[in-house]
């Protein structure tokens, strides 16, 4: 197939999907109290976009978002880079942090709410926390995806330490930074998302915990929507970008 | 100065820890509040054992089916993308698209529609461990070495033989890779939406102790979690190191961990 084949047949499913969303609740076939259509899901999007309190609770969430992301990158970025240029660091830490990995973060939520309360900062330092493993694992594979025959040619001719890094290193990581960035980006929105639902006074997550509970339906998908929208976009700018530097690689 | 082994070295972290944990709140230098001390812990979970024995029976009961639903439509549906071109192309990048959306912003949904009980944590968790297992399936066999493939025509093969004898052995490390991460993340799906909306299960435990700020039972329940993910991990790690002997060619080892990054760093854990 073509690409603007694939292109014309991913728009048809989308088509179909969204269609069976509006059509099937509409005709009553799935109840509309469950599911309710498409088209009373948007309108209240709009709706609720225009509340204060919604507007309010989404820069409260985007200010956690933020702030967490600018902990956890540089943090687990030099961790990282340390455990991958060290090889003993390596030896020792490598297996732990395999094993921290798939331990289930959200556990360590009541810790943070009992020693910091349930405000801004404990979801930032929530978030920050279970962003920074994910991050310090990438960080070293995108270390160790520097040839290292590059960095010796580079040497051999000559070039300083900072040329090396300049020239050998930032260029032949490029696209994994990016790929950090991206998925870091996942996690810590996650983060921010748990720690909101779990416990808390304001933010979009409690917003759609609280009209899960009530069984809001319309305010719960059109919270939903807004959400899967805005990571999808990030994730996909990112990914253009990744996918332009990946040129520079061979 | 010779450097002590790594090993050791680990040991030794692992040992500072648990000291800390103990000497720490019993000097008063953290108030027991924040972090109980060990003995404490222990002796809570020894003391109700029944209630905690209770709340792991429910909760492995939600992780096992929730991991056959994550498993099994994962390998189907990844088999699928992975082994059909048209499929793949159609599809991959969408999934892939999909997976930076944080599921648990789904889970109330799920809970509306199917109520607080285990239903609604079974179906969460299956979710939540799909998209790994069917990753990593679709990469697994989307990196066979062609040249097997090609080897086993030339000699006739038929189609059956050929996924058999070619596809599903040289899949297998990188669909187990999957269910490790899979398995790993349906753990967390259960415990996450034990915690947010429940009335059963190790994670409401943790929740109904935070709320009356008992903090020597909720770490009671944080180290049975602990303890429930690391052992799922070493086991599902053993399996791993005994299916790799299978694998013969050094060159097919270095193909799947060039192509693995992509899946196994991305699991969005919680």
């Amino acid at each position: 197939m073509t690409r603007l084949q694939i292109v014309l047949v991913r728009l048809a499913l989308l088509v179909l999907m969204l269609g069976a969303w509006e059509l099937l609740p509409r005709n009553g076939v799935v109840n509309p109290r469950l599911l309710p259509p498409l088209g009373d899901v948007l309108v209240m999007l709009a709706d609720i976009l225009g509340r204060p309190a919604v507007q309010e609770a989404i820069l409260v969430t985007a200010a956690e978002v933020i702030v967490a992301f600018i902990i956890a990158v540089p943090v687990g970025a030099a961790v990282g880079v340390l455990i991958a240029e060290n090889d003993y660091l390596g030896e020792i830490f490598k297996p732990l942090l395999f094993y921290v990995f798939s331990i289930p973060k959200s556990i360590f939520l009541p810790m943070f709410i009992l020693i910091m309360g349930i405000g801004f900062q404990q979801k930032v330092a929530y978030a920050a926390f279970s962003t920074v493993f994910v991050v310090i694992m990438s960080a070293t594979a995108a270390v160790e995806s520097v040839r290292a025959d590059h960095v010796l040619v580079a040497r051999s001719y000559g070039a300083t330490q900072m040329q090396v890094l300049t020239r050998v290193y930032v260029p032949s990581m490029m696209p994994f930074l990016l790929e950090t960035l991206r998925i870091s980006m996942i996690f810590n929105f996650t983060g921010v998302m748990i720690a909101e639902m779990y416990a808390s006074r304001t933010g979009i997550g409690h917003l759609i915990a609280n009209w899960g509970e009530n069984f809001q339906m319309p305010q719960l998908f059109a919270g939903v929507i807004l959400l899967a929208a805005v990571a999808i976009a990030f994730n996909e700018t990112v990914r253009f970008l990744e996918a332009r530097c990946s040129t520079w690689r061979t | 100065m010779t450097r002590p082994a790594p090993a050791t070295v680990r040991w030794l972290i692992l040992l500072a820890l648990l000291v800390f944990w103990e000497l720490m709140p019993r000097t008063g230098l953290i108030p027991e509040l924040f972090l109980p001390s060990m003995t404490s812990t222990l002796r809570v979970l020894v003391a109700d054992w029944r209630e905690y024995a209770e709340a792991l029976m429910v909760t492995l009961y939600e992780v096992g089916f929730a991991m056959l639903i994550a498993c099994g439509f994962g390998i189907l549906a990844g088999a699928l993308v992975g082994g059909l071109a048209l499929l793949r192309n159609l599809l991959l990048p969408v999934f892939s698209s999909l997976y930076a959306v944080p599921i648990v912003i789904l889970y109330p949904i799920f809970t509306a529609w199917f109520g607080i009980g285990s239903e609604s944590k079974i179906l969460f968790a299956g979710v939540y461990g799909f998209f790994p297992v069917m990753l990593s399936t679709a990469a697994g066999i989307r990196t066979i070495d062609s040249q097997l493939l090609l080897a086993a025509r030339s000699m006739g093969a038929t189609l059956p033989q050929q996924i058999v004898r070619v596809i599903i052995p040289a899949s297998i490390p990188t669909v187990l890779t999957g269910l490790r991460l899979g398995g790993a993340l349906t753990i967390i799906g259960v415990v996450v939406s034990e915690m947010l909306t429940s009335a059963a299960g190790i994670g409401y435990l943790v929740t109904r102790y935070r709320t009356i700020l008992d903090s020597a039972h909720v770490f009671g329940a944080i180290l049975m979690i602990l303890l429930m993910s690391i052992l799922f991990d070493l086991a599902a790690r053993a399996i791993e190191r005994r299916t790799l002997t299978w694998q013969t060619a050094g060159r097919r080892e270095k193909e799947t961990r060039e192509a693995r990054p992509a899946t196994p760093v991305a699991a969005p854990a919680a």
